[in-house]
């Protein structure tokens, strides 16, 4: 795939306004315009010739304003249908009634055939009225704004000129050379369809004209039968400019090619099907009309009155190249790369780090408080352990002994004595002990003796048979 | 807009013996242009290095991004030292605020034993700071009741807040009476409280508070800067009172364990509603 470029505009800067845009494309791109064979001779001495690029090609593109455009401009050749006004009504049908045990449906009249009896007018009879007859007053016709019309042409011109639109569409433009495709004006005086191939052979164009002879065929269904048997591709739109030539001639009966003038272009053409980027072929005057007939973005139009090419929402569409260019990134404020989000609430009560993190003092306060603790516990250990002596086990044996009064504190001393486990050392202090020992037990039995007497149950009758004592 | 820049098979070329000089506005487009082609020997006074073509754009960008990296380093740097800073002001005074306790909870216990020394009796001073739990819910209420409860943030069964004691407010209560419980908190229920259940509000969000940092982007501007500081200057009826208690969102207690004796009654008939003083406490233990 060979295309051959020409100057883009010097400056790419997105501070372009759209009247800086008009200066700069003053300088506009320049399309060359394609030579054509030697048989036309007053093109072989001249060197390429070069054309400006008209400012529509350079219109935005609008797929959905063609499409709603397209679809309603398509209604305007239909013929009216209808069904008869009549149908269904040729009778004088009435209903029975109820009581014959048959439904209410109005019933032909009459008799002595089949056709007696049998229901009629509704839709769901046979050979009734259908729903809704349908009416020639439909409408349909639609209106379109001059200006959505117009919009929707230039949008489609401005697409015949992106090869990958072109290409999308289904068109064969590998071969050609240039787009937009423009063929000098001798073409406008070809009168022999045999000379017209050719032309399409040199400049490429063919391939495309082929495809649409190669798809005829017929069409699927019904249509056939109602006057649309054959259906192919679209080729080649020519579109010439002067008035009158004889290319329409020589063209037109070429499958799939199409021609028109420059003057009277129709988006069903430039367009078909809704659907944008038509192969176009521009002769040299055709496309040298179309700024005369569209105007640019500042100036008029001269043909269509008042009408200035349609502005785009954005003049530089390219968001990546805007967002990355040095005046947004200037002003932009750095990447947050980490973000924090929400941790689980820990009690401060329960878990000692979290504490920490919200009172650092904490600790040493925990700390004091347990060394406070210990402290407390260890002196009390301390001043009751001064309080209480300790009590070895033979004395608690000899104090049990004692109460049983079995035996008496010498001998026990004897046996103890003659016994190699027991001790000796502290015995003085054993005999002390005892004493205070048997001291404590006298006075225990003597507050037992007065227990009954000094209490107050002696008062009472019920208790003193089982307590024995009467005060 | 259509594009109108197409493939040129002159950006493909290997750079031209002669230095190229292009506008230099041209630059500032990654990718789509040619950038300045400098890889010839002759033109630069570097022998046989080859630069590769750097847009401007990319250059300004890189410059641009060393700055910010600097600029965040030194401000990490600069909160690091305002942290350390502030924390060593946080212990001492966590320190100081647990030194006062210990000195009120003495001369407390000092003026009770004079006084029962003396034979007479110590008569605490009235309390300055309440802790209200609503405890009924939300159905069936008078609209002046219900829109004083709203003024107190009890929005909620079991919602708790804490309230100033002064004629307004104590009026305010006796209205509410049958619908909350109230007393007089205890250093422990205000400290339990605020660690456990403790909640601000920064710009309308109900925020955990689980740093210092929290409190003090709230109640910076009035000197209370960690758990400790909110803790004092709740129970301390302080200056900031107001600010301090309504950064504070509404306490959302669970249910009693052990359960209300009875809601409808007031607390001196055997209920739970009213005025319960230094009882509050018990109940603050049973719903933290």
């Amino acid at each position: 795939m060979q295309f051959i470029v020409y100057k883009a505009p010097t400056t790419s800067s997105i501070a372009d306004t759209p009247h800086n845009r008009q200066m700069a494309a003053a300088a506009r791109p320049l399309v060359s315009v394609q030579p054509l064979p030697g048989s036309l001779n007053d093109m072989a001495t001249d060197h390429v010739t070069t054309v400006a690029l008209p400012d529509v090609m350079k219109a935005s593109i609008r797929p959905d304003i063609v499409n709603f455009v397209h679809s309603n401009i398509s209604k305007n050749s239909r013929q009216p249908y209808a069904v008869s006004k009549k149908a269904g009504h040729q009778t004088s049908a009435e209903s029975w009634g109820t009581g014959r045990a048959v439904s209410r449906i109005p019933r032909v009249s009459g008799g002595g055939t089949h056709r007696a009896g049998q229901g009629a007018f509704g839709n769901m009879c046979r050979g009734g009225r259908m729903f809704a007859p349908t009416k020639t007053w439909r409408r349909w016709h639609r209106k379109v704004n001059v200006n959505q019309k117009r919009y929707a042409v230039v949008s489609a011109i401005a697409a015949s000129s992106i090869p990958s639109l072109v290409m999308a569409r289904g068109h064969r433009v590998e071969s050609v050379p240039e787009m937009p495709l423009v063929i000098s004006d001798s073409a406008e005086s070809i009168e022999k369809t045999s000379t017209a191939i050719k032309v399409l052979k040199e400049i490429g164009a063919y391939p495309d004209a082929e495809k649409a002879k190669d798809s005829q065929a017929i069409r699927p269904g019904k249509g056939k039968m109602r006057n649309r048997r054959y259906i192919s591709r679209k080729g080649p739109l020519i579109v010439y400019g002067t008035e009158g030539a004889k290319l329409v001639k020589a063209f037109r009966n070429i499958p799939g090619v199409e021609v028109a003038n420059v003057e009277r272009l129709n988006l069903l053409k430039l367009a078909p099907g809704g659907h944008l980027g038509r192969f176009v072929i521009w002769t040299k005057s055709a496309i040298e009309k179309l700024d005369s007939i569209y105007g640019s973005f500042e100036k008029c139009s001269e043909k269509k009155k008042g009408y200035v090419l349609p502005r785009s929402k954005m003049v530089n569409a390219d968001l990546a190249r805007i967002i990355n260019s040095d005046e947004v990134q200037s002003v932009v404020k750095p990447i947050k790369k980490e973000i924090k989000r929400a941790s689980l609430k820990k009690n401060p009560l329960k878990n000692l780090n979290v504490m920490l993190k919200l009172n650092p003092y904490a600790k040493t306060a925990r700390r004091m408080a347990l060394l406070a603790e210990a402290e407390r516990v260890k002196s009390k250990k301390e001043k009751l352990d001064k309080k209480r002596k300790p009590v070895s086990k033979w004395l608690l044996l000899y104090a049990l002994v004692l109460r049983m009064e079995a035996v008496n504190v010498n001998g026990f001393l004897c046996v103890l004595r003659m016994s190699e486990q027991f001790d000796f050392s502290g015995i003085d202090d054993w005999q002390n002990n005892l004493e205070e020992l048997a001291a404590a037990k006298a006075a225990g039995k003597a507050w037992y003796k007065t227990m009954i007497s000094d209490s107050d149950y002696t008062e009472f009758d019920n208790f003193t048979k089982w307590l024995g004592v009467s005060q | 807009m259509t594009c109108f820049l197409r493939w040129d098979p002159s950006w493909h070329l290997p750079c031209p013996s002669i230095h190229e000089e292009l506008p230099g506005n041209c630059l500032t487009g990654p990718g789509k242009r040619p950038a300045r082609l400098h890889g010839c020997s002759n033109c630069s006074g570097m022998g046989e290095e080859v630069m590769v073509a750097v847009p401007e754009s990319v250059l300004k960008k890189q410059k641009r991004e060393e700055e910010w990296e600097l600029a965040k380093k030194q401000e990490l740097a600069a909160t690091k030292k305002k942290n350390a800073e502030n924390r060593k002001l946080i212990f001492n005074r966590a320190k100081q605020y647990a030194k006062e306790y210990e000195e009120q909870g003495k001369q407390l216990v000092q003026l009770k034993r004079e006084a029962r020394l003396k034979g007479g009796f110590y008569v605490d001073p009235e309390a300055k700071l309440l802790f209200i739990i609503r405890i009924r819910g939300i159905n069936a209420m008078h609209p002046k009741t219900r829109s004083i409860l709203q003024l107190l943030r009890l929005r909620q069964i079991f919602n708790g807040v804490f309230l100033k004691v002064n004629k307004a407010t104590v009026n305010m209560l006796h209205r509410v009476e049958p619908y909350v419980t109230f007393g007089y908190p205890n250093l422990k229920s205000v400290r339990e409280l605020i660690y456990k259940r403790g909640f601000g509000k920064l710009t309308q969000q109900r925020i955990p508070l689980t740093d210092n940092s929290i409190i003090e982007q709230g109640l910076g501007k009035h000197g209370i800067i960690c758990v400790e500081d909110l803790i004092h200057e709740i129970i301390t009826v302080g200056p900031h009172f107001k600010e301090a208690n309504n950064f504070l969102w509404p306490f959302q207690l669970k249910a009693p364990l052990g359960g209300l004796k009875k809601k409808r009654n007031h607390y001196v008939e055997g209920g739970d509603a009213g005025n319960r003083e230094n009882y509050i406490n018990e109940l603050i233990r049973r719903m933290n």
